[in-house]
């Protein structure tokens, strides 16, 4: 699904981020990406949905080498990714609604093909009654709420969340949690960016632990 | 039930990708000036060419021979002969010799009507009017003339529709430069409009990139957005410039002209019709700068 293999990446001329990074995530598969602050958890998680090139190494996704494809084969390997932004970036004059929809229309699909999903899925998510509010008009963790809709709405076949549940209650992280483990049981390989020890520690999944851009502890709870 | 049933209209139509960005107005705003510019411009070679032909065709097939009025000639008598040699001349339809109320009624517009006028020392002119297509060897006229009236001089127009020619088309290249440096500052303003948007919309463009829209997605969200907008705005301007013409055309007809000489101001329907490119050209260049500048713009990301 993921193969990272010796991959090291810089931000223009300055030190590198992330150092000889090796790793792969099987199909299916729930991985958690743990380390402190500044280790370099969101620049490998950029690598993996190509917002970023690496300065060196292999990064393959979907068994394809990302430095042998053509620009054009891009946007459709992109859209097979769900990504949950840590600062949401949500579309601030589009309702929640056409956030939550937006995955589908750029697929190709019609607003009287999704309305249903998309309501289900806001409803879920606890935000049935504010589905055409505009993001500045909700709170944080309403909008990162919207911003995990988004993420899932397409059911993409790798799901990237970073500090999923950084502004919301437990009781709301916990259903989120679900709501990836749920995605997950129906074969979306999850990685999950998070500093949150309970919420590494909830479940029996597989932690990746970065520090100072290297992978230094790979743990398999399965 | 009632509800959703409520709710449905709002959500059949999805959001627009771009929002309305700030600063939107004063883009609309220059666009319909540059357009107004333009359709002046436009206008201004209308009329240049169109002036340009009706003096070209009021001139052509005729001359026109002075008597000049010099110490103790006879001008009435070598009116007479002239016009006697003219006549019988071939390729020459009629001459005829305009009286002292008609050279009166030539400077008037110049000189005005006062009485020190008339007993100025005015030529004799007589107008010749050539047969359709001919040619007569004009220097061996004007020696039979200088023969019987010396005071005698023969003006084919040349120098004059020459002149005319140059000065007609000196406005119409002009205003054809003026034109061109309208539609090059538009295609800049409308281009520098565009890559302020992307730089405003640089989230939006980046997060569609990302989540897997593809470039022609993107940049169709872009094209259309300035399209439309430079359409409305370039039509409203180029409105006004026809306006403008069309009340001139009016004030023509009702015989109200502020300068006599000059050419009338106003354009014909068929004419007015031209202006109509504007918000056309403008729209165009609105679309293939919108799309170039996105392209280029989405080339830099992954």
């Amino acid at each position: 699904m993921v193969r990272f293999e010796n991959v090291g990446m810089r931000y223009g001329a300055g030190p590198e981020v992330l150092r000889d990074v090796s790793f792969a995530l099987d199909p299916g598969s729930l991985t958690f990406l743990t380390g402190p602050s500044g280790a370099g958890k969101s620049s490998l998680l950029k690598l993996v949905f190509m917002a970023e090139k690496p300065s060196r190494g292999l990064i393959s996704l979907f068994g394809r080498d990302l430095a042998r494809l053509k620009r054009a084969d891009l946007p459709a390997l992109r859209r097979r990714v769900g990504v949950v932004f840590q600062e949401f970036r949500l579309l601030d004059h589009l309702s929640a609604f056409d956030n939550v929809a937006l995955p589908l229309r750029l697929a190709g699909h019609r607003p009287a093909e999704y309305r249903r999903d998309v309501e289900e899925l806001l409803s879920w998510v606890g935000l049935g009654t504010r589905l055409q509010a505009r993001p500045p008009t909700l709170s944080g963790g309403e909008q990162q709420r919207v911003a995990i809709a988004r993420a899932v709405v397409a059911k993409p076949d790798l799901l990237l969340a970073d500090e999923p549940t950084g502004n919301v209650d437990p009781e709301m992280g916990e259903r989120l949690i679900r709501l990836f483990a749920e995605l997950n049981r129906f074969g979306t390989t999850v990685m999950i960016a998070t500093h949150d020890r309970a919420l590494v520690e909830s479940t029996r999944a597989r932690e990746m632990r970065l520090i100072d851009g290297r992978v230094i502890e790979m743990r398999s709870n399965r | 039930m009632s509800e959703s049933a409520t709710r449905e209209p709002r959500q059949r139509r999805a959001g627009r990708i771009l929002p309305r960005e700030d600063g939107a107005i004063s883009l609309d705003l220059v666009i319909a000036v540059m357009a107004f510019l333009a359709g002046l411009a436009l206008g201004g070679v209308l009329i240049a060419q169109r002036t340009a032909e009706s003096w070209q065709a009021g001139l052509a097939g005729r001359i026109t021979v002075q008597i000049l009025p010099e110490g103790d000639s006879a001008p009435a008598r070598e009116v007479n002969a002239a016009v006697r040699i003219l006549s019988g001349t071939p390729g020459i339809l009629h001459a005829t010799a305009l009286s002292d109320a008609d050279n009166l009624a030539l400077v008037e517009p110049w000189l005005g009507r006062d009485a020190v006028v008339a007993v100025l020392p005015f030529p004799r002119m007589i107008d010749v009017q050539l047969a359709a297509g001919a040619t007569p060897d004009l220097t061996a006229l004007e020696k039979r003339l200088k023969a019987a009236a010396p005071h005698a001089v023969l003006d084919d127009h040349g120098r004059w529709i020459g002149r005319l020619k140059n000065t007609a088309n000196s406005v119409v290249f002009a205003a054809l430069a003026i034109l061109a440096l309208i539609a090059v500052g538009t295609a800049a303003t409308v281009a520098f409009a565009t890559r302020a948007g992307l730089a405003a919309h640089h989230e939006i463009v980046q997060l569609l990139h990302l989540m897997g829209a593809q470039d022609r997605f993107i940049a169709r969200a872009f094209e259309w957005h300035y399209f439309v907008a430079a359409l409305i705005a370039a039509a409203c301007g180029a409105a006004i410039a026809t306006l403008i013409f069309a009340a001139a055309g009016s004030l023509d007809q009702l015989g109200v002209s502020s300068v006599s000489f000059l050419p009338p101001l106003g354009l014909p329907l068929r004419d007015l019709g031209w202006l109509a490119l504007i918000p056309a050209g403008a729209a165009a260049i609105a679309w293939a700068t919108a799309r170039l500048s996105v392209v280029a713009a989405l080339h830099e990301l992954y």
